[in-house]
């Protein structure tokens, strides 16, 4: 027990509060030998930010979106997938393979591959008649972050499948079999057995990946950095962007306290509601 | 009869559009990968190489170092999940057989070390690394990775170690066999997949970490594969059949590790984190 305590302790919790401090001091590249307490400047700082407003507004977007799309789909893989087929597990091994891959990586041959000029999604779409002139899924602001948020779906897909179907199969088959007995169509099944029986790793996988995803600025880093015109910047990326390019590590933690903050919340709120003996931790 | 016969074309149409959808940029990347430097940027877009050549490959590894690359990080990543896996085994086991005091607040403060911003810490994790020394050095980036997965491996193997019935060990115990020894003859052995999930989960973020490294690597023989990656792109805008090469060689040992433990790696991610019902 003490070496991951140890490990979390020091890697982990002790540096969380030394980034708390931070964010009530006035550390940057400009300053780094009179360090001072400032108070809450730097938070007034950030919410004061023009931009702040978007960027919760995309924040709050990329979440709802990335996480809503990745269950819808990864649920329907799930289903497609529950029933043994020739081939599923080489089937499994190539769907699911984008989860193995570099959040970054995959920004950047997205962002490649969504290329307004001569990128390959258009060039196919244009080649399948599905659309006469090429979009310009990174350069337009209006389109940005629902191109961000597409590739994070694809991305995310597997884990909600992996974790769904692994669900799927723990359900008895005798209570399908007595269901087909009692001859319930597919839908009724659905919605009567299968999504009650595994509602708790629903759940739980929605909170996971809720977290996740609010910490995950990689994919849209490899693709926009939060541009155009701040159309794809989320809190993330947003202070990484102040580190980077104003190289102002205190208002930089600041935002990192507020993400955790609200993180904080949401997980207690969540757990609130839901620990019904649902969550096991 | 009939019916089932639309359902199966329909599933089956189904089930290749979700294959299409996910395998398409990885045979692409694969493609531009064995493209020779002038069929990367035709137009109208070409997609099967007239003259496949593996030119891309073979400046990887000679002028751009990626052997080195490749080496830092399979030695950074095996031993930081080695260590990590270890030490997850150990307090996920305390965590789920023994009672003490305040094991709820340990087990809620490892659940709420997930939600960190690995953002927030990192500046301050450079500080007290630049005063021991560690900068710029595979050892100091080592032992920031065995921290990253720590707290999500321990919940992990907790429940692992939760669904293996206590009773296997008593017996053992009984038997004459001491805790540790029961521990490792009886419980480990069947917690193996429970390791591999473990392993393999903290072998891929390592595997694939960026913003870490990149602050805490900066000479050019210490960079691990995805800092090497990052600065190709700096490098006088991206040579893609290049990059492309380096991606698809940084996929193998996750692609490896992921082959080889998907099932336990499922397994790990449900019956580890998750309680059924």
């Amino acid at each position: 027990m003490i070496p991951t305590l140890g490990l979390v302790g020091i890697l982990s919790f002790y540096p969380t509060l030394k980034g708390i401090i931070l964010s009530f001091q006035n550390y940057t590249v400009f300053t780094f030998n009179r360090i001072e307490f400032i108070g809450f400047d730097n938070y007034i700082e950030v919410f004061e930010d023009p931009v702040f407003p978007e960027i919760v507004k995309n924040t709050i977007f990329w979440i709802l979106f990335s996480v809503l799309f990745q269950f819808l789909l990864g649920f329907s893989l799930a289903l497609l997938m529950w029933k043994p087929f020739r081939g599923r597990g080489i089937y499994s091994g190539l769907v699911f393979y984008p989860w193995a891959l570099s959040g970054f990586a995959i920004g950047l041959v997205w962002s490649w591959l969504l290329n307004g000029q001569f990128g390959v999604v258009n060039d196919l779409l244009m080649k399948l008649h599905i659309i006469r002139n090429n979009i310009n899924f990174l350069s337009d602001p209006k389109k940005a972050l629902f191109s961000v948020i597409l590739v994070n779906v694809w991305y995310g897909i597997p884990f909600f499948a992996i974790m769904i179907l692994a669900a799927l199969q723990s359900i008895p088959r005798s209570l399908l079999e007595s269901a087909d007995i009692d001859g319930a169509s597919g839908i009724t099944k659905l919605f009567k057995i299968v999504i009650p029986y595994i509602k708790p790793t629903i759940v739980n996988t929605i909170l996971l990946r809720i977290i996740w995803v609010m910490n995950f600025p990689d994919i849209i880093y490899g693709m926009t950095r939060g541009g155009p015109a701040d159309s794809t910047n989320i809190l993330s990326v947003y202070m990484i962007n102040i580190a980077y390019y104003e190289s102002n590590f205190s208002k930089s933690s600041a935002v990192g306290v507020i993400i955790l903050s609200i993180l904080f919340i949401y997980t207690t709120f969540y757990l609130k509601i839901t620990s019904k003996g649902e969550f096991e931790i | 009869m009939r019916e089932k016969f639309y359902i199966k074309i329909i599933r089956l149409i189904l089930l290749s559009i979700f294959l299409i959808f996910s395998v398409f940029p990885l045979v692409w990347i694969f493609l531009t990968s064995i493209k020779p430097a002038d069929e990367v940027y035709t137009f109208p877009v070409r997609y099967f190489p007239r003259e496949p050549t593996l030119e891309a490959y073979r400046y990887l590894f000679s002028f751009a170092n990626f052997g080195v690359y490749f080496k830092n990080s399979v030695m950074v990543s095996m031993t930081a999940s080695i260590v990590s896996t270890y030490f997850a085994l150990l307090s996920g086991y305390v965590l789920a057989r023994k009672k003490f005091k305040f094991k709820k607040l340990l087990i809620l403060a490892l659940f709420f070390a997930q939600m960190i911003p690995s953002y927030l810490i990192m500046i301050p994790q450079y500080s007290m690394f630049s005063k021991l020394g560690l900068i710029d050095k595979l050892t100091g980036i080592t032992i920031v990775y065995m921290g990253i997965g720590a707290s999500f491996s321990t919940i992990m193997a907790r429940g692992f170690f939760l669904r293996i019935p206590r009773s296997l060990e008593e017996a053992a115990m009984i038997d004459g066999c001491s805790e540790v020894s029961a521990l490792f003859r009886i419980t480990v052995p069947l917690m193996l997949p429970g390791i591999s999930a473990v392993f393999s989960f903290s072998f891929v973020n390592t595997w694939n970490e960026l913003f870490t490294a990149v602050l805490f690597l900066n000479s050019d023989r210490k960079m691990t594969v995805p800092v090497a990656l990052y600065s190709f792109i700096s490098k006088a805008g991206i040579k893609w059949n290049v990059l492309s090469a380096g991606l698809v060689v940084a996929l193998l040992p996750t692609m490896l590790v992921f082959a080889f433990a998907q099932r336990f790696i499922i397994q790990g991610l449900t019956q580890g984190s998750v309680k059924e019902v």
